[in-house]
């Protein structure tokens, strides 16, 4: 067997709780993030933005504002390079002829001070030419309507929506029409969905140094440092390797940092004025040019049979993703169903644009909205006919040979396994009180690998440092050097990870998919057993016996077959100290486009109460069920299932963006933008499942994106239930939860 | 022959049919034969797709194998959060 | 921008009343900062009170308490006699912000910020309680309700500004309660919110009561049909009901990203009937 299949094993560090080596310095302050970093004769930069949801820039004069005392350079986007392939993320940074959205950036100013930076702000003179707007994806779909960018009308898209539709998709396989002739009872509702921003607790932050020979360092707070740096060469028309980023400790991602928005500027101002250029995001710059997922209206048409078999299932999404097209409709369209083993399924989507910054991608991006429709009517439809809502998913529920309402067949997957817990689990049982209402809901997430590097040096004290290029969102370094331990069978102790700059190591793709323990873990595996192999041949070499001869066990190379109890086993601190004078320094590393990330589902169970007098929802009890194939570090399983049941919980009580009529966001900030606070929350009770992913060596699954996909679904279930009507819009706030009340009669 | 699952929306690239058969045995031959065989699918490969074989997504292993009897399923690129 | 933190009222006055530009007087600050950092305001002058002799202190004075204006909610919440008297008015303050904010913020300055849902306002007016002010032209008292006048405005003048909050002293069986609503647990802007102050015979009659409200018009809400619904009863449901519908029918709101008009309508009563339901028990346990 190829050593990277999955084979059953015991684990001595793998599956232990050890402290994360990342932990002391993030609660004493000494870990670095991004707004941290400081050199000597550094300038700070402020952007200019638009006040308006959408207008033509007519001129831009500056010329005030660069005679102002201590500001060294002002830049706006014809200062990029021209690159058509990063057109939009460039014009998003810095607009080009158009301001595209309240907030949108339209120059940035570099100065010897913030303070005057910001003075200088107001002396720069902007004429606008306000254009009609729309923000919301009901106005945005229809004829008639404002249009964002003339000229994106995508070709397949039906003919009844407006030119902001620019992207059409449709999936699925067997005859549905056919299927909804057979079967009993038949729900069809439509599901809005308001855009949510990820929350991290960290802005965007950067600091840039262009040096005079166009070399140049970054340093910046983002979930993939080979990705901002292509993303910058590309828009300043540099080399790669003329780029060096170095990534910060980051407080939070979500899949908001997978992209740029100031760290291109903030390298062109670097580049103007030759001196360090420090850039830092205000709380409200964030909400307003950072990118938010997307809005969401989801019509959904379910049959099933009186016993409780899905006999078709149909979805028509539509998203809203801000004002440049973007591809979340084809995850939506393709996770909206893939928990069902279906006859007959078709799942369509349409992407529209709206004068909202374009949105990036949030955990499992696309899959929460198209889950929350279907999961809703599923649902109804167990709830019209009596069913356990339980028993009705385990009687479609997908397993290994189900062909996906995606396409291909599933290998092992566990959703079967997670229902027959959730339905065994206490909390399902539990008994409720008055105005108290239980939800479930199903989840899926692809996962996936992607390009990975790391490298594993043994140091001369048989110490291990290894070298990987992810930034840590949840506890990666620590779940790498428990894997490194493990197969180097040494201390979780006696391994070091950090995360290397640009320039240390081949590209590695960003810190998204939930493919870092999976996919660093996988490379990492090979690394040390490259290095196994290479202690093995030294050990033989000082033995003189064939390096076949030597295996490596418990942290030591031992000589075997018939030389076995000739030597003694030479351990890890002897063969890194002879090292030198055995052939050199040893180095184990590995790099792959790591492929066979198995997919993973998610079920959740909600228990909540909702006061009837004033609409206002306390989540009393939660439960997390999720395979993670194998947990390397259950606690970081455990915070990223209860990290996706909090931000889901957010997203359907109380998160979202409310513009006013004048196109301009109300909410940016944490004030009037609701996350949940640590006392509106239970505690989020975890079980974990370990059903082995075959494509990884010791089974892993990415965790980090399903466990946001269920809550939706799972808490508008429980006030349905509590209200005793259909809820069908998020976020459910206490106004709607009221007047859904009153509708009631 | 290899038989390609294409999705929904680029049927049209293949006169409405769901699977199509190819000449092929590795992950870039079925993008090359897919594309020499139905020209519609050119712009949405170039612009970038995985591939699901035998119920495992590659993003863009050139060279995995893929045998006469594999499941071969054509899927949009991935992004993730 | 200046920065003067003067020794006496009188001093503080002076330098307000002589000020050109734009003045502030700092207590807190956790809405004056929070305001100059979001660039909503940049003052020229800033007179911090704090040092003033007497600010901080919290005396008993003809049966009540004279709250000094630079007393923090951490501070009135330790003091055993106010928490005894004005329960309602100590739970107000104390829903304010968070740990660290308590530490800072005073009822002067969540009044003077005149935001039409200050959690301690709609208290301290059911309280009936009484600002001191310090001018040019020496002290005056003036009830708590006619400070705000609208949003952002109050009713001081020029070189003014409020030395103490005085809880008067109320008979045996009173006792009061605040509710505001939120989407949230905390750290949240009230929606809508009410007072109640109440007074209870040994049979349980209201023998006074004072009602009022917050968010929901473009000051605090004194409802006085809402007082007269429950006065002379027993605070049966029906009569309760009354101080309920009297509630929302006094309500002026706007419609805005936190709430709309019919839901801050509609949660005012509800908070209105709760909050009496709740001095009614407090006041039971005093009769
Ligand atoms: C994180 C956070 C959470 C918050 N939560 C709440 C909440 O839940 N409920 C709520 O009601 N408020 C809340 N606030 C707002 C604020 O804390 C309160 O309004 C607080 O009571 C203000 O008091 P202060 O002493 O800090 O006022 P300052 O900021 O010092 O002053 C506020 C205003 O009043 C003026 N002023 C202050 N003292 C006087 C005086 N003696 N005479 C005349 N004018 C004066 C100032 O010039 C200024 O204009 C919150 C604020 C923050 C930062």
């Amino acid at each position: 067997m190829a050593l990277d299949e999955y084979s059953k094993r015991e684990f001595t560090v793998v599956g232990t709780r050890p402290v994360r080596q990342d932990g002391i310095d993030k609660v004493t302050g000494r870990a670095q993030y991004g707004a941290d970093f400081s050199l000597p004769g550094m300038l700070h930069a402020v952007a200019l933005r638009s006040p308006h949801a959408h207008a033509r820039i007519k001129s831009i004069d500056t010329s005030a504002a660069l005679a102002l005392p201590g500001v060294k350079a002002i830049v706006t986007s014809a200062d990029f390079a021209t690159n058509h392939d990063v057109q939009s993320v460039q014009d998003h940074c810095l607009a080009r002829d158009k301001a595209m959205y309240d907030g949108h950036a339209v120059a940035a100013v570099a100065a010897t001070s913030a303070a005057v930076a910001r003075k200088a702000l107001k002396l720069i003179k902007v004429d606008y030419e306000i254009l009609p707007h729309v923000t919301d994806i009901e106005t945005s779909m229809k004829p008639g309507a404002p249009i964002v960018q003339e000229g994106r009308r995508g070709r397949k898209v039906p003919a009844h929506y407006s030119d902001n539709a620019t992207g059409f998709c449709e999936f699925g396989h067997g005859d549905i029409e056919a299927g909804f002739a057979k079967a009993d009872l038949i729900v069809e509702r439509t599901f809005k969905t308001s855009s949510t921003h990820q929350g991290y607790v960290e802005p965007h932050a950067c600091l840039a140094s262009v040096g005079n020979d166009g070399r140049a360092d970054l340093w910046c707070c983002t979930q993939g440092h080979f990705q901002v740096r292509n993303l910058c060469s590309k828009m300043l028309n540099m080399d790669q390797s003329a780029l060096r980023v170095t990534a910060s400790e980051i407080g939070g991602g979500f899949g908001g940092k997978t992209t740029v928005f100031i760290e291109p500027v903030a390298l062109l101002l670097s580049q103007k004025t030759g001196r360090p250029v420090k850039m830092v995001m205000t709380r409200d710059e964030v909400f307003k040019a950072s990118g938010p997922t997307v809005a969401s209206m989801t019509d959904v048409k379910i049959g099933m049979t009186k016993d409780g078999r899905i006999t078709a299932g149909y979805a028509h999404i539509r998203y809203e993703g801000g004002a440049w097209p973007s591809d979340t409709i084809y995850p939506g369209a393709q996770c909206a169903f893939a928990s069902y083993d279906l006859e007959a399924v078709k799942s369509q989507g349409v992407n529209f644009l709206t004068n909202r910054p374009l949105q990036a991608a949030y955990r499992a991006p696309g899959s929460p909205q198209s889950t929350y429709a279907v999961e809703s009517v599923v649902d109804e439809l167990c709830q019209i006919l009596g069913l356990d809502p339980i028993d009705a998913r385990l009687k479609n529920a997908a397993k290994k040979g189900t062909k996906s309402s995606y396409g291909p067949t599933y290998d092992e997957i566990g959703l079967i396994p997670l229902l027959e817990a959730a339905k065994a689990h206490p909390h399902y049982s539990a008994p409720l009180g008055p105005n108290q209402g239980r939800g479930i809901s199903n989840g899926f997430w692809f996962n996936f690998g992607g390009e990975t590097a790391v490298s594993l040096a043994i140091d001369f004290d048989g110490s291990v440092t290894l070298v990987e290029g992810n930034p840590d969102i949840g506890g990666s370094r620590a779940a790498m050097s428990m894997m490194a331990a493990e197969e180097l069978g040494i201390p979780y102790e006696k391994v070091r990870t950090i995360v290397a700059d640009t320039a240390s190591l081949g590209h590695n793709e960003v810190t998204h998919g939930s493919r870092v323990t999976f996919a660093v873990g996988l490379a990492t595996i090979k690394a040390a057993r490259a290095a196994k192999v290479e202690m093995c041949r030294r050990a033989a070499m000082v033995w003189g016996i064939p390096a076949e001869a030597v295996e490596w066990e418990n942290g030591a190379a031992r000589a075997m077959g018939h030389n076995a109890g000739e030597h003694e086993p030479m351990t890890i601190e002897q063969i890194g100290a002879n090292s030198s004078k055995t052939g050199g320094p040893i180095v184990g590393h590995h790099e792959t486009m790591a492929e066979g990330a198995g997919v993973s589902f998610g079920v959740h169970i909600c228990d909540l109460h909702v006061d009837p007098e004033t609409g206002y929802t306390t989540v009393l009890r939660y439960t997390v069920l999720q395979d993670a194939g194998k947990a390397i570090h259950p606690d970081y399983v455990e915070g990223q299932m209860q990290g996706g049941a909090v931000q889901g919980i957010g997203w359907a009580l109380n998160e979202e963006y409310i513009y006013g009529k004048d196109g301009r966001l109300q909410n940016a900030g944490f004030l009037d933008y609701r996350i949940p606070v640590a006392s509106d929350l239970p505690k989020i009770d975890t079980v974990i499942l370990e059903i082995p992913n075959p494509g990884h060596p010791y089974g892993v699954r990415g965790v980090g994106e399903t466990g946001i996909v269920p809550p939706l679904a799972a808490i508008s279930n429980a006030v349905s239930h509590a209200i005793g009507v259909r809820m069908s819009e998020l976020p459910m706030s206490p106004q709607r939860i009221l007047h859904a009340i009153h509708s009631k009669g | 022959m290899v038989t390609v699952t294409i999705w929904g929306s680029l049927r049209d690239a293949t006169d409405g049919a769901a699977e199509v058969e190819v000449n092929a045995s590795t992950f870039i031959e079925v993008l090359n034969a897919l594309k020499a065989n139905y020209p519609g699918l050119t712009a949405q490969i170039d612009r970038g797709v995985s591939m699901s074989i035998d119920g495992l997504i590659y993003k863009d292993s050139w060279f995995t194998p893929v045998r006469p009897d594999s499941e071969v399923v054509l899927m949009p690129l991935m992004v993730g959060g | 921008m200046q920065y003067i933190a003067p020794a006496t009222a009188k001093e503080a006055a002076s330098l307000l009343h002589a000020s050109t530009g734009i003045a502030r007087v700092l207590a807190g600050g956790t809405d004056l900062l929070v305001q100059m950092k979001a660039g909503m305001i940049e003052p020229d002058l800033i007179v911090d009170i704090k040092k003033i002799k007497g600010m901080k202190d919290i005396t008993p004075e003809a049966g009540g308490f004279r709250i000094g204006a630079a007393v923090s909610g951490t501070e009135l919440g330790d003091h055993a006699g106010v928490c005894a008297l004005w329960p309602g008015v100590v739970e107000a303050f104390e829903l304010i912000g968070s740990t660290q904010v308590q530490g800072r913020c005073t009822m002067a300055g969540n009044l003077c910020n005149a935001s039409p849902a200050g959690d301690a306002v709609p208290a301290m007016v059911a309280a009936n309680a009484i600002a001191r002010i310090v001018g040019p032209d020496g002290e005056r008292d003036c009830p708590v309700q006619d400070i705000p006048v609208s949003p952002g405005k109050t009713s001081l003048k020029k070189g003014e500004f409020i030395t103490s909050i005085l809880l008067p002293a109320r008979p045996k069986g009173s006792a009061d309660a605040y509710l505001r609503f939120i989407p949230r647990t905390e750290m949240d802007i009230a929606v809508c919110s009410a007072g109640v102050s109440l007074t209870l015979a040994a049979d349980g009659t209201c023998t006074a009561a004072r009602v009022s409200l917050g968010a929901v018009a473009a000051t605090v809400l004194l409802v006085e049909d809402a007082a007269k619904a429950i006065i002379g009863t027993k605070l049966d449901d029906a009569s309760v009901a009354k101080l309920e519908a009297a509630c929302s029918a006094a309500c002026k709101p706007i419609t805005d990203k936190r709430g709309t008009i019919e839901f801050r309508t509609e949660v005012a009563g509800v908070l209105a009937r709760r909050a009496t339901r709740i001095a009614q028990s407090r006041a039971g346990e005093r009769t």
